[in-house]
């Protein structure tokens, strides 16, 4: 008799734990109800921070693919509520001056009308004072299927071979990108 | 495969759990007076860490991802942890009644270790697929347990030093584990 | 004890990192800076009291108490980190700065053995009114004792005081009128450790030096 009692003490004690446990998760999924949105605007703001320096994030809806090989993450910056392509940024590496493994990485924003929105270096490994200017450098480039204002402008060879490919790699893909190429 | 040793040796090392990451610090100061405990303690501590991690890093991947619930994860980490103490401890007393005394009270508060918690933590935060969590969780332990017994050794030693009264006991093994943290820190340039 | 006693405890005599050496890990990562002190202090101190609150209130049924004991560290455990998952998706979604530069150590509130040991020791045995004035008390002495760690580490280190965002009291000119930079390894690990020993010989010394006057007084009259 007194086994039967204690077996029942037990599982009612662990019954109050697992009703409690429910309650808690309950209350939980009703704060995670109000939070959730605001928690999903600040991630989006970190992780679309980069492109705000080129575009009002509010006038598009984001989204972003894993590109492959030379290419990072893409991000796709479409008209509110439509499925058209206003522009896309993207991230691309290409090999700089020193070594094998260090690459210049940028970041290169591409309207629909293949006009360049914007650049920036985000890091390279090249020594200080051959490329170290290449992160604040405008390197004339307006139209990404047009580089002839590249050359005059850049300086050092090897680093802007570098920069110069990075615009070429986006070059040789934004058309098939912008026609639907790129799977979400 | 170099990625990994890279992730061991940070996380033995440049990441000590201790030292520069500051988890663990209760049984670091608590259990560290003498080698055998400290051995003792470290031991326990990578077990349990080794299995939380595990047993989490599955949890949170094929059940709280797959309802979106991921707000759980503290309340589930932490019920898992405990229920993982308290196994371990029903298994030693039934095994190894001598260890299961040596450890005594320190077996239970493995459940408030900070470490183990944040390490299941660490290795979702910082997205670590199942080969990389089983790496940086073993070999977080193994610095965990590192840095407890030098600095046991150094504690015994410390008994026998003249040290000022105000600094007896927590505060002079304060200091010296700032010594020893910049001893680590200087890693940091390695790779 | 009387309420004033009750409250006062937490802040000085059984001050919980300073005396019992509770709450350590944080206390030597987020004291960086002020305004992570602070920002840590609201967590505990909303988790602290609340959960001193509910399970004073469910250890305070006879009932409910008999069923719980069996399981009551789990039970306690399941409260405090719902509390502490609140505050978790709270700060993230409404104070994202402080939920970063935080981090880990936001979900790790739960293991901070105050929290425990204060529902085991004192709630679980206590009125909820007095276990919520423990709370209070225990919180604001943990918070008074990690704002004091951060105050030196921050000074000493960076020269300014960052109490809230942008509310930053600089103080670089003392180091400029010193001729001297700030003294970065303060808000290293190293500073961490040596801060904390500092400050705990520091207080070793003037408890020790009261007890003695103390017992100079109690051996005169006597």
């Amino acid at each position: 008799m007194e086994g039967v009692t204690k077996m029942n003490k037990g599982l009612i004690s662990g019954l109050v734990l697992l009703a409690l446990g429910i309650v808690c998760g309950l209350l939980l999924s009703v704060v995670n109800y109000f939070t959730a949105p605001k928690i999903k605007e600040v991630e989006d703001a970190i992780k679309y921070e980069a492109l705000a320096e080129f575009y009002t994030l509010a006038d598009y809806d984001l989204s972003e693919v894993e590109g492959t090989g030379d290419f990072g993450t893409i991000f796709i910056l479409k008209a509110k509520g439509t499925e058209t392509i206003e522009a896309l940024v993207y991230t691309v590496s290409a090999q700089g001056y020193s070594g094998a493994n260090q690459k210049i990485q940028m970041l290169i924003a591409v309207n629909a009308d293949l006009s360049v929105e914007g650049y920036k270096v985000v890091s390279h490994a090249e020594s200080t004072g051959f490329g170290a200017d290449i992160v604040n450098n405008d390197f004339g480039v307006s139209e990404i299927d047009d580089l002839s204002g590249f050359d005059s402008v850049a300086g050092v060879t090897e680093t802007s071979n570098g920069i110069k490919t990075c615009f070429n790699l986006v070059g040789q893909r934004i058309a098939a990108d912008l026609g639907g190429g790129l799977s979400e | 495969m170099d990625n990994l040793i890279m992730l061991a040796f940070s996380a033995f090392i440049i990441e000590n759990i201790i030292l520069t990451q500051f988890l663990g610090i209760c049984p670091f100061l608590g259990v560290s007076t003498k080698r055998s405990s400290a051995l003792g303690m470290g031991m326990a501590v990578i077990f349990v860490m080794l299995i939380s991690s595990s047993v989490t890093w599955l949890l949170y991947k094929y059940v709280l991802e797959a309802f979106s619930i991921e707000y759980m994860r503290t309340i589930v980490f932490i019920l898992v942890i405990a229920s993982l103490v308290q196994m371990v401890e029903t298994f030693l007393k039934k095994v190894s009644p001598p260890l299961y005394k040596a450890l005594g009270i320190y077996l239970p508060l493995i459940t408030t270790n900070c470490a183990v918690l944040g390490v299941a933590i660490l290795n979702i935060s910082k997205e670590h697929n199942f080969l990389e969590m089983l790496v940086y969780t073993t070999f977080i332990g193994l610095g965990f347990l590192f840095v407890m017994y030098i600095f046991s050794m150094l504690r015994e030693k410390l008994d026998f030093a003249p040290v000022p009264k105000a600094f007896k006991g927590a505060p002079i093994a304060l200091v010296i584990a700032a010594i020893l943290a910049i001893i680590f820190s200087r890693f940091g340039g390695i790779i | 004890m009387s309420n004033k006693e009750n409250f006062f405890k937490g802040i000085i005599k059984e001050n919980p990192l300073f005396v019992s050496l509770l709450g350590m890990c944080p206390s030597l990562a987020v004291t960086t800076s002020l305004e992570n002190a602070i920002g840590m202090t609201l967590g505990v101190f909303f988790v602290l009291v609340l959960s001193n609150f509910i399970i004073s209130l469910i250890m305070s049924n006879k009932k409910l108490a008999e069923l719980v004991k069996p399981v009551r560290i789990p039970v306690y455990i399941v409260v405090i980190a719902t509390l502490v998952t609140i505050v978790e998706m709270v700060m993230h979604a409404y104070l994202p700065s402080l939920f970063f530069s935080l981090g880990v150590f936001i979900p790790l509130i739960v293991v901070n053995c105050i929290i425990l040991g204060r529902a085991e020791a004192f709630a679980s045995e206590n009125k909820p009114v007095d276990s919520v004035i423990d709370g209070v008390g225990m919180a604001l002495g943990y918070g008074l004792a990690i704002m004091l760690i951060s105050i030196f580490r921050e000074f000493l280190g960076k020269g300014t005081l960052t109490v809230w965002g942008d509310f930053q009291i600089n103080l670089t000119f003392i180091f400029d009128f010193l001729k001297i930079e700030p003294i970065a390894m303060f808000v290293q690990p190293v500073g961490a450790f040596l801060t904390f020993g500092l400050i705990l010989a520091a207080i070793t010394a003037i408890a020790n030096n009261h007890k003695n006057k103390l017992a100079k007084k109690v051996a005169n009259n006597g």
